[in-house]
């Protein structure tokens, strides 16, 4: 890939939905507006999403528990527990903490 | 949605960039990426966990908000929310204040859907079941009171969003995704209240006497705060004065509670959409926090008394076949227009200014639905200051379409020009009082924009008099000599207001400092120059009205002394003003003259240094930059401006004697303005017995007032002693170096005095102080006056 052809990749990516996973645990979900050869990497409103605590999965894990219901639903050890997020608008994740970078594609972007 | 793993493809099109090489949107600018927050910077990120942290103790806090709470920890946990509450007051973000509560936090986090959804132990399932019943009842009461301050917070919101505010400068509105509870309406908060209350009296002998009385003062007070804030546009003050006993109980028992710092945590931000790095926990002591407690409901009371004014005489309104606001004004010896003016401004020169809150509820007060202060027509109001200040008892005033219908009649005319004046000029009109309540650099800047308004205004109007003597067949004055000249009573009207704008702006950018020391000198002349040419406009007022009294008079005696009244009261107004303006010039020049003297001894402290870029003509541009545009006054052209701002040509004697004359006249002025009093007098003998007996207390309004003038007064003072201080001092120089005085005259005359006639302050050291803005000794907001004094020698 040349210098050319990866502006061109990159710049198809701009103004998309990124998911951005760092070494901490987070996700930050937002629109991909700049990058440069470190991998830093700017998202406009941007959420920031976290794995629940401990706390939480064993509260949910308690409730579940009683609940023969859902227990039946989610099945024997698995249980859903949703990942808590907010709004932090524009960041710029650097290149070192990057784990791992997703694209959203909407079932309509797949069809065009 | 479906995502798909980029990883790799990214990281490889990356790597082939260059340094330095930017792959970027089109819209996204470095200027827009200064503004991104750093994800994993402990500084930016506030979601950022140090590495010692382990995930879950990082997120949550370990304290437990469903322990068990002693009634002085109770009592301390509260008075720390009020703390915090008062400092989003003061206009700190709910992040750095009220947020930081972990019972808060708990209340309103995930949402309540229901109002009994909100809280403490929310998760814990056992709760539904004991809703009240054997739960710990300290939780059962701090409940309440989280419920009614959190109800508060949003009343005040409201009000304040409601109405023209700056956020960040005067308030942050951010609420971080949260609600504060603002679905729930306030028939839900009053019972919980009351239930809380009753409950703690049944505790008798479990908790300690004075404890439980602090706790239900605390409640009480949420409850009247509550009533308080809850209040539409019809607001009374007698909820407002229950929170200030309360408040004043409350501050009494702070010693009892016991803080219970761990409540509160910095980590919930972590978990807050903000768009700002982390920011520090704001903590402000209980005394400042009371003290401005105190004050918000000094300040809502007070400003009430603009409408507190019509209760009692309600019912003349209904008997009397006269405009409702200015009879009731004159009843109370309260000039309208004018002297709602008067309070506004008076309550506004408060320092400091009151609070957000207070500022929004005027603003409501004074107009809302093209009503002032909610029942005066706008027009009747801009019609009675017409009447007031240029058109004593004028046939212009007083003609209504549905009084005469044939289109061809003058009178008709007149109206119908009439109310085409009003239509247009209302808005600016109200806009002068509403400005008045912005904060204070914000009235600065406002002034700047609306004087424009005000001079097309005065333009226009210029040409609706000429067409409307037409109609009345205004008589000229002749002048000998000279053209035949006319009233123009409505540019008049609008040309006062100008005038009064403008000095506003001057006197404005003295109290916020805008100014530096060496431009002292020529602001305070143009401050001299725009009073005299006000002063020049309202004689030439006089002689129109004073003209027009002579006019034949109506026959039936009842009209005749309606007439004399009207007339009487226009002149009494328009004597007022002048002696405000010739108080106001007097002390302009006094200060003038002392600045001169300073500047040419080089005493005066100089901001800007000698290979600086700016000079006096280019500081003169940009001080006079809001002026430029304005017809009348013409600008002072800078030559003019510098020669007279400088006194080029008077030796230090005629400078002297030239602040000597000017401060004793300022004080004789400001003495005579305040033997005037706040208000017009009222103007009928008969509204005189209607008014309330004076029993010696004064309205807090007239009382802003008067320490408003008393203190334009000692700044007055201050003057007179600072210019003998000067004297005392250019005579001992004489003394010892006889031929140095007019040379020193001479010498100072160009360049502003820079570094030139250093001599009086080599032979006699002499320091000069300006006082800042609210510093000891700085009397006036308005008004610097220097502190000279002589430098002990050693």
């Amino acid at each position: 890939m040349g210098n050319s052809e990866a502006v061109c990749y990159l710049q198809s990516l701009l103004d998309r939905t990124l998911r951005v996973h760092t070494t901490d645990r987070r996700m930050f979900v937002g629109t991909f507006k700049c990058t440069d050869a470190d991998r830093n990497i700017i998202l406009a409103e941007t959420y920031e999403y976290r794995h629940p605590s401990a706390c939480v999965i064993r509260e949910t894990a308690a409730t579940i528990t009683n609940d023969s219901e859902a227990l039946e639903d989610a099945g024997k050890d698995q249980f859903k527990v949703n990942m808590t997020s907010r709004l932090i608008g524009l960041v710029v994740v650097p290149g070192q903490h990057i784990t791992r970078i997703e694209l959203e594609e909407t079932p309509n972007s797949l069809l065009a | 949605m479906i995502s798909c793993d980029i990883t790799d493809e990214f990281t490889r099109a990356a790597s082939k960039l260059e340094l330095g090489q930017l792959v970027r949107h089109k819209c996204f600018s470095l200027f827009d990426a200064v503004g991104a927050l750093e994800i994993m910077d402990s500084k930016m990120d506030s979601g950022y966990l140090d590495g010692g942290e382990n995930h879950a103790q990082a997120l949550e806090d370990d304290y437990d908000v469903m322990r068990e709470l002693r009634p002085e920890e109770v009592l301390g946990i509260m008075d720390q929310l009020l703390c915090h509450e008062m400092a989003w007051h003061m206009g700190h973000p709910l992040s750095q204040t009220l947020f930081t509560s972990i019972y808060l936090d708990r209340l309103l986090w995930p949402s309540p859907v229901s109002f009994d959804d909100a809280r403490f132990g929310r998760d814990q399932k056992q709760d539904a079941r004991d809703a009240e019943g054997d739960r710990p009842w300290a939780h059962l009461v701090l409940r309440v009171y989280c419920l009614a301050l959190v109800k508060a917070c949003d009343l005040v919101l409201a009000r304040v969003t409601s109405e023209c505010y700056y956020e960040e400068e005067d308030f942050v509105t951010l609420l971080f995704n949260r609600s504060l509870l603002s679905v729930f309406d306030l028939d839900h908060f009053y019972p919980v209240l009351d239930r809380a209350v009753t409950w703690l009296s049944e505790q008798e002998g479990k908790i300690d006497v004075a404890l439980r009385q602090a706790l239900v003062d605390r409640l009480e007070f949420r409850r009247n705060f509550l009533v308080a804030l809850g209040q539409d546009v019809v607001v009374t003050k007698e909820p407002f004065k229950a929170c200030l006993a309360h408040a004043l109980r409350i501050e009494k028992s702070i010693p009892l509670g016991e803080p219970v710092p761990d409540a509160f945590s910095l980590k919930i931000q972590r978990r807050l959409a903000s768009t700002m790095p982390p920011r520090p926990m704001v903590n402000i002591s209980a005394a400042a926090a009371m003290d401005h407690l105190r004050r918000f409901c000094q300040d809502a009371i007070d400003t009430q008394e603009i409408l507190d004014y019509n209760g009692p005489y309600n019912l003349s309104v209904w008997i009397l076949p006269l405009p409702p606001f200015s009879r009731l004004s004159a009843a109370v010896g309260w000039v309208n227009s004018d002297g709602e003016q008067v309070s506004v401004q008076a309550l506004m020169s408060r320092r400091p200014q009151p609070s957000v809150y207070i500022r929004a509820l005027l603003q409501t007060f004074i107009a809302s639905d093209r009503k002032i202060l909610g029942r005066v027509a706008v027009q009747q109001c801009l019609y009675d200051d017409l009447a007031e200040l240029v058109l004593p008892y004028s046939p212009l005033l007083q003609g209504s379409i549905d009084d005469v219908e044939a289109p061809s009649d003058p009178r008709f005319q007149m109206a119908r020009h009439m109310e085409g004046f009003v239509r247009r000029a209302s808005q600016p009109f109200v806009d002068g009082f509403r400005t008045a309540c912005l904060n204070r650099c914000r009235v600065r800047r406002m002034l700047c924009h609306t004087i424009i308004e005000w001079d097309n205004l005065q333009v226009e109007a210029e040409e609706l008099d000429a067409h409307l003597r037409t109609l009345t067949l205004e008589a000229p004055l002749m002048t000998p000599g000279g053209p035949p000249t006319y009233s123009y009573p409505l540019s008049s009207w609008a040309y006062h207001e100008k005038l009064r704008q403008l000095r506003l702006i001057i006197q404005l950018g003295f109290e916020l400092t805008i100014y530096s020391p060496e431009e002292f000198p020529g602001m305070f002349w143009y401050l001299s120059h725009l009073c005299s040419t006000h002063i020049a406009h309202l004689d030439r007022i006089r002689t129109f009205v004073t003209a027009a009294s002579t006019q034949p008079q109506p026959k039936s005696k009842h009209r005749s002394g309606e007439r004399k009244r009207a007339f009487k009261r226009t002149l009494d107004r328009l004597d007022r003003h002048t002696t405000h303006l010739v108080a106001i010039e007097a002390l302009a020049l006094a200060l003038h003259a002392l600045y001169v003297l300073l500047d040419r001894h080089g005493l005066l402290p100089q901001t800007r240094s000698c290979h600086a870029y700016s000079n006096s003509r280019l500081r003169y541009e940009l001080r006079m930059k809001p002026f430029l545009p304005i017809l009348l006054p013409e600008l002072v052209p800078f030559d003019i401006y510098e020669r007279e701002a400088a006194l080029h040509g008077d030796s230090d004697a005629v400078v002297l004697s030239r602040a000597l004359t000017s401060v004793g006249e300022a004080r004789k002025a400001w003495e005579g303005v305040l033997s005037h009093g706040a208000f017009l007098p009222p103007s009928s003998p008969s509204r005189r017995e209607a008014a309330p007996p004076s029993t010696g207390d004064r309205s807090a309004t007239e009382e802003d007032w008067l320490r408003d003038v008393k203190d334009s007064l000692r700044a007055c003072i201050g003057a007179s002693i600072a210019i003998g201080t000067v004297r005392q001092a250019l005579s001992m120089q004489a003394g010892t170096r006889p031929s140095s005085d007019s040379a020193v005259g001479v010498d100072g005359g160009d360049g502003g005095g820079e570094g030139d006639g250093r001599d009086l302050g080599c032979v006699v050291p002499f320091r000069v102080e300006i006082p800042e803005v609210g510093r000891k000794g700085r009397w006036h907001a308005c008004w610097a006056v220097p502190q000279v004094s002589e430098v002990p020698t050693v």
